[in-house]
């Protein structure tokens, strides 16, 4: 966990006189650092021979990192971490760990779902 | 209804010439790091007191592609003949030294340009390059935080990732990707290891839109071969109208993305990343003031001119509010295809 600065600290470049303008500026920042509660759908589709789910539509939180999803895959699963497991978006593209579920349905979002591919193969390395 | 004809202004694509400078400015851009080994790490007979690695490293490259010259470094000057026996590189990882853990997937200049537009005291003096400081540890990384191992093969299978999502996001599918031979993907990346631009672009052109009439993106020598897909590429012209031909449809190929491949990084804070179609519905062009009000409308109100309260930065340098989100895309994006808007509060550079 990063040592947080703090973050009522006025930058250095501000000078007394901009101090309504910083206030501002970090009330604004505030607002956009609050997580997301809202959920989208996550639609899970097999690849190859991977074993499909009972269900295959779970509502996620947005702001969750895509590494949760697969987490959460996982556990669906039951798979150990050990056990390979690939995962796709839109069976074109592995998105980073950290990119969060709430960007890449912003992106890439089909009939109002978010299609997560998943396979214990690569398959579009 | 071409968005071209109504505009007035030069287009931001007339000149070939500034494409290829940009490309070449953003490929050349580096930024200082001052890497310092932990000291409780260092083996046995050490030379202590020099485990300090400075390094201008390029912005477009990776962490783990600096770790064998800073072994190297460590087995000249600090180590002594057992300890560069002793160190596995596959364990190491790197820290900054304020805390935190470093996102190694990130490009350097990405790691950087977050430093610098974060609220941390000691990165408020960023007027002048301030070196990032980083810790590096020679064992035990934490693997249940890095997610992922840092290992140079795992930076390139993220690198080619970035790349397919940026192909994915700009036309809807990853077949310019798919359409590289494995030589020539590999090739991308052997042009990031041996900072080769030319290495780089032979390739980078085939995929990465490009706005110049002469389908070359600037670049003189061999022209680009054209894309197999290239009829897809421009959506709004005839299909006769064949790229290279000295028509304008080549030009119109970073406008005719669906969206431009860019994220937009809050000082120490969330990661957005939305659509950015190259041209509004009302035909503008899409440029960065009103992409950044209409996602950060608290800190820029009121579009197209420059905010009071914040301000973006783009491979390190201030970026104007004017400037069009695509040609962003064909001319400043990381080599791994995205645009890295990093927003700080207050004053650039004070």
């Amino acid at each position: 966990m990063a040592a947080s600065p703090d973050i009522r600290a006025i930058p250095s470049s501000w000078t007394a006189s901009d101090s309504g303008a910083a206030k501002e500026a970090l009330d604004a920042l505030e607002t956009y650092k609050k997580k997301d509660p809202s959920k989208v759908v996550v639609r899970f589709r097999a690849i190859g021979n991977a074993p499909i789910m009972r269900q295959n539509f779970y509502k996620i939180t947005a702001s969750n990192r895509f590494q949760a999803v697969i987490q959460f895959l996982r556990k669906e699963l039951g798979w150990k971490s050990g056990d390979p497991l690939y995962t796709y978006i839109n069976m074109a593209f592995s998105p980073a760990p950290d990119d969060t579920v709430s960007n890449l349905f912003k992106s890439f979002s089909t009939d109002g779902h978010l299609i997560v591919n998943y396979s214990t193969t690569a398959a579009w390395g | 209804m071409s968005t071209y004809g109504a505009r007035h202004a030069p287009s931001a694509f007339s000149t070939p010439a500034s494409i290829a400078l940009f490309r070449r400015l953003t490929w050349e851009g580096t930024v200082p790091l001052e890497i310092r080994v932990d000291g409780k790490e260092l083996p046995a007979n050490s030379n202590r007191g020099l485990e300090c690695y400075f390094v201008q490293a390029p912005r477009v490259s990776y962490l783990p592609l600096l770790v064998p010259e800073v072994r190297q470094f460590l087995m000249d000057v600090v180590f002594d003949e057992n300890g560069g026996r002793v160190v596995k590189e596959e364990e190491w990882w790197f820290e900054r030294e304020d805390g935190g853990l470093v996102k190694w997937h990130w490009p350097i200049g990405l790691i950087y340009d977050t430093y610098t537009t974060s609220l941390a005291p000691a990165a408020a003096a960023a007027a002048s390059p301030v070196p990032l400081k980083l810790v590096l540890h020679l064992a035990s990384p934490p693997t249940d935080k890095l997610l992922l191992q840092p290992s140079a093969d795992a930076c390139k299978q993220a690198f080619m990732g970035q790349l397919k999502e940026a192909d994915f996001l700009r036309w809807g599918s990853t077949k310019r990707m798919t359409g590289l031979r494995k030589q020539e993907q590999d090739g991308i990346w052997d042009g990031i290891k041996e900072h080769n631009f030319d290495t780089y672009w032979r390739i980078a052109s085939k995929i990465t839109p490009t706005p110049s009439p002469n389908a070359q993106g600037g670049r003189s020598p061999s022209p680009a071969p054209v894309p197999p897909s290239s009829a897809s590429m421009v959506h709004t012209r005839p299909p006769s109208a064949e790229p290279g031909a000295g028509s304008d449809a080549n030009r119109d190929a970073a406008t005719s993305v669906r969206s431009v491949p860019v994220r937009i990084y809050l000082p120490d804070g969330p990661v957005l990343q939305d659509l950015v179609p190259p041209t509004l519905d009302d035909g503008a062009p899409h440029i960065l003031g009103r992409f950044l009000h209409s996602h950060l409308p608290l800190l820029f109100p009121a579009p197209p001119g420059p905010s009071e309260l914040a301000y973006a930065v783009v491979q390190g340098v201030l970026c104007p509010m004017d400037a069009e989100m695509a040609w962003l895309g064909a001319c400043m994006a990381g080599a791994d295809g995205w645009v890295s808007v990093c927003v700080g509060i207050g004053r650039f550079g004070g």
